[in-house]
């Protein structure tokens, strides 16, 4: 009668032992996969971004083309520019998990925007400028690259909190403990005061 | 445990709730052409789409008109991403969809497109054909010349439309083809008489095969593709 109930009781916690292993394997791959998405995410984030930096050098040589354009907006633009290339320094997955550089990029890039976006209200002055072709492609192709930034941010802003709502919560939250530095929290992208204001442009 | 499951049953609702978006999108349209706003003449509505349902027949994309009244204070852009997310236009992995949104009330047109045409269509071509072919009219009031001007250009830069929408014509039949469809009409009479029931069979599954590859039928139905912001915008 003993050794019966002993074999039940054995079973029952051997039992319960294989539940939780399996939903601990459950939870880590659960962990990996919304971690994957958050840097695939973040990979859209760092190509919009680059798609703008790449625009800039053009945009600079249109409107300093242009006789007397304020010195000032353009070279403000160039130095937002040089700043966000030193921020990018340390590499794409150091920034996810490292959240002042996070934030620093986050400022870097900030301040490129604002920067762009007195440029483009500068511009409005010089009638020469809003009759250049080229410069209203290139003002269609900054406003369509502002929009992509806001849309990946977004993403990316999504991706992170499904991730981090995973990682906080209940069982999951033990094996997160467990791997700290595979699984560490994803910053967010704050939204600015006027950040969702991109540069419009009105035809 | 009672206090536990009730726990629980709090955690749940909290999730479910999570789930629902403050602001609703409009519902996925069921045809490539779609008028909520009322701007377009019914013929040139009906035009639009059966050019746009050919268009994916022949090509795969998926693309789309849509009028709509108004979207209140969200922004335009951060909008459409939204809902040609929602309505999953283009196909999945591809992301090979591009929408023309018209909102009438608040004047202002967007062409959302998918990551997988961003090559093709820029948001600089994007941008010129709102500005040449579409504001200008709809800035004139000619909603339908602006709609169709816009679909003319669309289409043209992603590759152009089918020749003809409609079946081509068969060309004549030489001597030879004509004995050959002879003797297939005697060899499945031939088996009509001796095996009736494989012969109905037959004739049944050459026919629903032309069916199928007909197409024509059925709905615009989302093929889960994304766009990422893409195109361009403007107001009349």
């Amino acid at each position: 009668m003993s050794g019966k109930s002993v074999l039940i009781a054995l079973a029952i916690v051997l039992s319960v032992i294989v539940v939780a292993a399996l939903s601990a394997v459950g939870s880590y791959n659960g962990l990996i996969a919304a971690n994957q998405a958050v840097q695939a995410q973040w990979g859209q984030v760092e190509n919009v971004y680059q798609r703008r930096l790449d625009l800039v050098p053009n945009l600079v040589e249109t409107v300093k083309g242009v006789a007397a354009f304020e010195k000032e907006t353009y070279t403000a633009v160039a130095e937002a520019r040089a700043h966000v290339g030193q921020v990018t320094a340390p590499g794409p997955a150091a920034l996810t998990d490292d959240p002042a550089a996070f934030e620093r990029f986050a400022q870097a890039q900030q301040g490129l925007s604002s920067a762009l976006a007195r440029l483009l209200v500068v511009s409005e002055r010089y009638p020469q400028l809003k009759a250049n072709e080229s410069f209203r492609d290139l003002q269609a192709q900054l406003e369509g690259t502002e929009n992509r930034i806001a849309v990946e941010r977004m993403r990316y802003n999504d991706a992170a909190r499904t991730y981090n709502t995973r990682r906080q919560t209940f069982p999951t939250a033990l094996i997160a403990a467990m791997f700290a530095d595979r699984f560490r929290e994803r910053p967010y992208f704050e939204a600015q005061p006027g950040a969702a204001v991109a540069p419009k442009v009105k035809f | 445990m009672r206090r536990a499951l009730l726990h629980l049953g709090f955690l749940l609702g909290l999730c479910l709730t999570a789930e629902v978006r403050a602001d609703p999108l409009p519902p996925a349209p069921v045809r490539w052409a779609t008028d909520t706003a009322g701007m377009l003449t019914p013929a040139t509505l009906g035009r639009l789409d059966a050019r746009l349902a050919a268009f994916e027949h022949a090509t795969g994309h998926q693309v789309l008109v849509w009028t709509g009244d108004s979207i209140g204070a969200q922004t335009l852009e951060d909008w459409a991403a939204r809902t040609f997310a929602a309505w999953k236009v283009g196909r999945k992995g591809l992301d090979d969809g591009a929408v023309l949104f018209v909102l009438a009330r608040d004047r202002k047109v967007r062409l959302e497109v998918g990551y997988g045409l961003e090559a093709r269509l820029t948001d600089l071509t994007a941008s010129r054909i709102l500005r040449e072919d579409v504001l200008p009219r709809l800035h004139a009031g000619d909603a339908d010349g602006a709609v169709t001007a816009g679909v003319d250009r669309l289409l043209t830069t992603l590759g152009g439309e089918p020749q003809t929408t409609q079946t081509p014509a068969l060309p004549p039949l030489g001597l030879a083809q004509k004995i050959l469809i002879a003797i297939a009409g005697l060899l499945f009479l031939m088996l009509l008489l001796t095996h009736p029931r494989l012969a109905l069979m037959v004739l049944y599954s050459l026919m629903s095969g032309r069916r199928s590859n007909g197409g024509g039928g059925g709905g615009f139905v989302g093929g889960g593709g994304r766009s990422g912001g893409g195109g361009a915008s403007g107001s009349w």
